[in-house]
């Protein structure tokens, strides 16, 4: 009877669907608390020239502004190189840029004192492109590079050659809960910070470290978030340390909210992207040689910028053998909101790079796409190499490639889409299959480690906290899972308790897909332990009362109960009899579990040529989608009719929450590539901060048809045989665009299809412009022809 | 004349007035109930996650029709004698946890992170409240208003499917007795409101002669109806009016009736109650209307309030200016009507006195032989505002072009009636090459701008296309036409 596999709902999900889940400004106002709001900058550029807070500082309510000179300890903040002003000390560096924090005793003063501030600023020229950046040489950090062979030989030596570029634009995280954090001053300067935070390590570090205090002296509490998505991996820590300001220097609970326009403006995107590439490929279509330069745009700071881009230089590859290649990842600075985690960091990116190839390459041999990402597909036993050195084991990408070919009947729709195209005054339709090979583990090694505390109370019930946080994704009840299997109770034995950096230490944030991976192994190691104990407790306790001799070997847990397998009837107890016995015989019912991901060791400046190499994953989540839209010639307007998705995720811990994170983020991944545009004003403003303007798939953008399914695949890597699943679905949303690209290949002019993401209606209308509504009649009367004779 | 507000909040009644009556609802449950369910984040009515159920009483004063809304852009004086639901008052009897539609979200992990959850469950309830099984087009159509970034709807919509209600067990009227709630408010449906807050004014009356007595004495007032578009703007860009006037307990303002061919409809007619009636009357505008805002707006939002924003990308003003449609309005000195054609003197500049208020719209319904199609584009299809909107009708015989009437939204500071191109269209043959053509005069006729919905260039491009869509979609050849 485990527990684990089996499809239990979320552990919040009673509360969610009664509304009693408390989310930060759910929590009743502490007595004498205070609200807290950000003054900003104004522009994308500048030099604060004067700031007269006087005039805001008299209205009634408020009770202090605060400054960078108000911080007593570092004013630098980043997960990675620590260069982001928290406070404008002189020059703001983007539009948002914080300059002062507002306390005041209710909503109407903070709103008044925020107009009455009196700043004065420059306005120096900004730089808000990727195009700009490099026209200025204005980048963070040197390139990261990945090399293999000699890419410069294979195109001397090519049968074709393309080159080409795609431009991918940002996405809003657009979580529910917007940013906020709640801190209460204690005694001794200490302070509890609650955050909506997927990193309270990040949160406690940097708060102490701002106002000048020990660690020790910070304790950050996340009960759960309200929608994460990367977007509060670090970016949730500098409203924390704002709150933590105002409670340390007023004494006073101190509460930050921010409204949803506000946190549009002002936090960190995706990254948008620049590639340019270079593809030597023969007649077939196998690619033997590629360049890839990738520009990120990674705003006005490094933030998690560098472990971004070398994520993205990681997953160039996608599913496929590239024999020559050397990848470039710069980043460039501007005067955005410094970009950040989301969902796939930076793999999307690197993936689309290459799926935008495979499209032009299948366009420019007139060939399915499909047989193209066939051939150039890592094979089993050779051509399984990744650019960085890693041994794909365990490689399921051709198993998915076919079954899901064969159960999408791929080729007949293709057929009959390409006889569509020809008839259609009014539509196109497009198709296309692509998969994804997603590394699991942090890029950086270090931060593949976790902790557990298990603590088992004297009735058999039990709590468990861990460094994972609860940000919808479910691994609350995939730990509280792990921990019922290994004493075989009821999972609703255990709970999970708000994650803490009082009970757990040094944690990384919940991210790269890996919180069920390294928290619940560490909690499943606690568990062990403990269960060691209560083992050798069960078999002294059943010799004493005669039933049998000292043999913990044959102590099994099974079904809420311990029974000694020799002779079961007669000599088993009950967990929580057990225990109590336990308990009287002085044995330690709790416990802490670590975990570090074995055999992980990567480097990015490998040998005499400075390139990554090394084992950064501990294992690759696989999948593939297939993809059908609608295209109204007339208006751009795209209807995503079908989609089927195949995955290799293991065994699930929840198939429930499994199918729940492909569809969701496949959904998001949708999103980026369709509707959901960032639009910016010449001045660097953005315009679309809130639903009305920035379109996030809505229930009636779900595709018409949509298949689920996972292939059987036991994962030796990982916990219970399971595969991080939070990501990798989201990179499938690609194939929406891919789709887009085929449609449009059927009025193609040109050699390559040059189509920005995201694919809007008026980015798709504008393309079909460009290339005239009747010309596709000759393509695919053409397409057909080749068919045909293929038939005959 | 009564200076607070009467409302029911799940079942309990509350006397409300000064600053908490000129709050919204979803600030007012929030904050001042401590009631944190009910989720705010957008405060524009865009995402759904504050949705409730307003219970209103109806026509007859017997029932009450419960209909789910957007709690951040209804403020708490459009409320007076309303009962309001929220996710806190959706609990079942005491012997079960959670009703059908919470267990059915929490067996389909319909729920994840959990912030849109409320919004969703309590908008999922009303439709099952309405309607014991839920198709999947219900469904959808259901929950367009309800935004969620962490599902991919999926878990959601098979919720929805799992509900089967037959035998009543979840009923809004069994949780709160009609009755229980109509003895809390009866005695007060009579009277006239006047509520005050600092030098703020809000006044509501069921005489309209009141009403217009109000308008002249405010001529800053405004009139709040279903506040879909006001509250956003009080929320948003700190609209502060300072005298608001509601009609909507003005019972000769609140109907929709046809009388041969003309559709009549009040000021206090929702946009639901249009959908209803025109589905089977004119099923072109239901389609359009569905996919106008969402439920939760449609619920609230009249559409002589859409007439009166005067916005250039209202999704109706086209039809009722292809139809044209008559717009009354009343003041002191009487009724007058004014062609919708002629109301629109420039960017939100109506025909309409400071002392006047619209109180009906007479709509000429097409006949059944003329060719009228609307036409949407948005970034989104569902719950967008429009890049470009069109409504085209024609009257043809014999392929000839009879009558031919255009008008296009997003296209300049009003929507515009294309005057040029409808003569062009006038007397000839209809054929493609026309149609291209006419695309050419149709752009001479509009002036748009680049926003943030869209490039000038795509809306020139849309213009013309929309023509070539027109005549595709009208044209014998079916079979080569997509419909979906």
């Amino acid at each position: 009877m485990s527990e684990v596999g089996k499809n239990l709902p979320h552990d919040s999900a009673v509360g969610h669907v009664t509304g009693a889940s408390v989310y930060i400004d759910d929590m009743p106002p502490a007595h004498n608390e205070l609200l807290v709001d950000v003054f900003y900058s104004p522009v994308s550029h500048g030099i604060i020239e004067s700031l007269d807070l006087t005039k805001a500082r008299s209205i009634s309510g408020v009770v202090a502004i605060f400054t960078y000179k108000d911080l007593d300890g570092k004013k630098r903040l980043g997960p990675i190189i620590q260069d982001e002003v928290l406070l404008v000390e002189k020059v703001c560096e983007f539009m948002g840029h914080p300059i002062a924090v507002i306390a005041a005793e209710n909503r109407k003063a903070l709103k008044k004192a925020k107009a009455a501030i009196n700043c004065k600023i420059k306005e120096l020229e900004p730089v808000l492109s990727i195009d700009a950046a490099k026209a200025k040489n204005q980048f963070l950090a040197t390139n990261k590079r990945l090399k293999r062979g000699d890419a410069e030989k294979a195109f001397s030596q090519a049968e074709n050659i393309l080159e080409g570029k795609i431009i991918s634009a940002g996405q809003d995280h657009f979580y529910f809960e917007s940013q906020a954090a709640i801190a209460y001053p204690g005694e001794h300067n200490q302070i509890v910070v609650h955050s909506s935070t997927q990193s309270p390590s990040e949160v406690q570090h940097s708060v102490a470290h701002f106002l000048g205090l020990q660690q020790n002296q910070v304790v950050c509490i996340t009960k759960r978030v309200g929608g994460g998505f990367g977007g509060k991996e670090c970016q949730a820590t500098h409203f924390a340390i704002m709150a933590s300001l105002v409670a340390l220097k007023t004494k006073r609970p101190a509460r930050i909210i921010l409204d949803k326009d506000t946190d549009m403006q002002i936090t960190g995107k995706r990254h948008p992207f620049e590639t340019n590439y270079k593809v030597a490929f023969t007649a077939e279509g196998l690619i033997t040689g590629l360049k890839v330069n990738l520009y990120a745009d990674g705003g006005a700071f490094h933030d998690l910028s560098l472990a971004v881009i070398s994520k993205c230089l990681l997953h160039v590859d996608n599913a496929y053998y590239i024999p020559d290649l050397e990848f470039i990842g710069n980043i460039c600075k501007t005067n955005y909101p410094p970009t950040t985690a989301f969902r796939g960091f930076g793999s999307p990116q690197g993936v689309l790079a290459i799926e935008n190839i495979i499209e032009d390459i299948a366009h420019f041999l007139n060939k399915d796409a499909y047989e193209i990402r066939k051939l150039n597909c890592y094979g089993i036993e050779e051509r399984n190499i990744t650019p960085y050195g890693q041994t794909i084991e365990n490689n399921t990408l051709a198993r998915l490639f076919n079954e899901l070919f064969q159960s999408s009947k791929y080729s007949e729709r293709k057929k009959q889409i390409e006889e569509f195209n020809t008839k259609s005054q009014t539509h196109l339709k497009g198709i296309s299959l692509m998969p994804v090979k997603f590394g699991v583990s942090f890029s950086q090694t270090t931060l593949n480690q976790a902790s557990a505390l298990v603590n088992i109370y004297t009735d058999g019930s039990i709590q468990v906290s861990t460094g994972a946080t609860e940000i919808g994704q479910g691994v609350n009840t995939h730990i509280k899972q792990l921990v019922a299997d290994e004493f075989d109770i009821l999972a609703n034995k255990v709970i999970v308790m708000p994650t803490s950096t009082e009970k757990n230490n040094n944690i990384s944030a919940t991210a790269a897909s890996s919180a069920t991976d390294l928290n619940g192994s560490a909690a499943v190691e606690a568990c062990r332990k403990i269960k060691e104990r209560l083992v050798a407790c069960a078999s002294e306790y059943f010799a004493s009362q005669n039933k049998s001799s000292f043999s913990p070997e044959n102590i099994v847990f099974k079904d809420g109960r311990i029974i000694d397998n020799r002779y079961s009837k007669n000599c088993e107890i009950s967990f929580e009899e057990l225990v109590q016995i336990a308990f009287t015989k002085r044995i330690s019912l709790g416990e802490r579990g670590f975990y570090a991901t074995p055999k992980l060791q990567f480097n990015w400046e490998s040998g005499p040529e400075k390139i990554g190499q090394g084992q950064p994953y501990s294992y690759f989540t696989n999948g593939c989608a297939v993809a059908e839209v609608l295209i109204d010639k007339f208006t751009g307007a795209t209807l995503v009719s079908q989609v089927d998705i195949l995955m290799d995720i293991g065994n699930p811990i929840n198939p429930g929450i499994a199918r729940g994170q492909i569809v969701g983020a496949y959904i998001q991944g949708m999103g980026w590539v369709t509707t959901e545009e960032l639009k910016y004003d010449e001045k660097g403003m953005l315009l679309s901060h809130s639903p009305t303007t920035y379109k996030i798939p809505n229930i009636q953008d779900l595709p018409h048809a949509f298949t689920v399914a996972w292939i059987d695949n036991e994962n030796l890597a990982n916990i219970k045989g399971s595969k991080a699943i939070g990501e990798p679905p989201l990179l499938l949303g690609i194939s929406v665009w891919t789709a887009i690209k085929h449609a449009l290949s059927f009025i193609s002019k040109e050699k390559t299809i040059d189509l920005k993401l995201p694919a809007t209606n008026e980015e798709i209308l504008m393309f079909i412009s460009r290339h005239g509504l009747k010309e596709q009649e000759s393509k695919a009367i053409k397409e057909q022809a080749v068919v045909s004779t293929g038939q005959n | 004349m009564r200076n607070y507000l009467v409302l029911c909040i799940n079942g309990k009644e509350f006397h409300v007035k000064g600053e908490d009556a000129f709050l919204p609802l979803s600030t007012f449950l929030r904050y001042g109930q401590k009631a944190c369910g009910t989720k705010v984040v957008c405060e524009e009515g865009d995402c759904g996650a504050c949705s409730i159920i307003l219970g209103k009483v109806d026509n007859t004063g017997e029932n009450i029709s419960y209909k789910a809304v957007n709690s951040c852009i209804q403020y708490m004086y459009q409320l007076d004698l309303a009962h309001v639901i929220t996710i806190e008052g959706l609990k079942p009897n005491k012997s079960n946890v959670l009703n059908l539609v919470q267990k059915a979200m929490v067996d389909c992990h319909g729920a994840q992170c959990g912030y849109c959850t409320p919004g969703f469950v309590t908008t999922l309830c009303n439709l099952l409240d309405e309607k014991s099984k839920l198709s999947e087009i219900e469904i959808k159509d259901g929950l367009t208003g309800n935004l969620c970034r962490c599902t991919g709807y999926e878990s959601i919509i098979k919720a929805g499917l799992s509900l089967d209600n037959s035998s009543s067990q979840f009923s809004l009227n069994k949780l709160f007795p009609d009755k229980s709630i109509l003895e809390k408010l009866t005695s007060y449906k009579n009277d006239d409101v006047q509520l005050e807050f600092e030098n703020k004014i809000f006044f509501s009356t069921c005489d309209l002669k009141q009403a217009v007595k109000f308008r002249a004495e405010h001529n800053d007032a405004i009139v709040i109806a279903g506040g879909t578009d006001v509250c956003v703007n009080m929320n948003k860009r700190s609209y502060e009016p300072k005298s608001l006037l509601s009609l909507a307990r003005i019972k000769e303002l609140s109907q929709i009736k046809q009388s041969s061919n003309i559709l009549e409809i009040g000021a206090n007619v929702t946009l639901t109650e249009i959908e209803k009636t025109v589905k089977e009357l004119l099923p072109q505008w239901y389609d359009n209307l569905i996919l106008f805002g969402s439920p939760q707006i449609r619920n609230a939002g009249t559409l002589v309030g859409n007439i009166a924003n005067a916005s250039p990308i209202s999704d109706n003003i086209p039809l009722l200016s292809v139809l044209d449609a008559i717009i009354e309005v009343v003041g002191p000195s009487g009724t007058r009507q004014i062609n919708i054609n002629n109301f629109y003197k420039g960017y939100k500049k109506l025909d309409l006195a400071s002392h006047e208020l619209i109180t009906k719209v007479l709509l000429p319904l097409p006949d059944t032989s003329d060719t009228l199609k609307l036409y949407k584009v948005s970034k989104r299809k569902h719950m967008d505002i429009s890049t470009f909107t069109a409504a085209i009708l024609l009257k043809r015989k014999n392929n000839k072009i009879e009558l031919a009437k255009l008008a296009y939204g997003g296209v300049g500071p009003v929507v515009y009636r294309l005057a040029k191109t409808e003569a062009y269209l006038l007397g000839k043959d209809f054929s493609l090459s026309l149609f291209e053509q006419a695309g050419d005069i149709a752009v001479s006729e509009i002036t748009p701008i680049s926003d943030v919905r869209g490039s000038l260039v795509f809306r020139n491009l849309l213009a013309k296309n929309i023509l070539l869509k027109f005549y595709h979609e009208c044209a014998d050849e079916r079979e080569l036409v997509c419909q979906k």
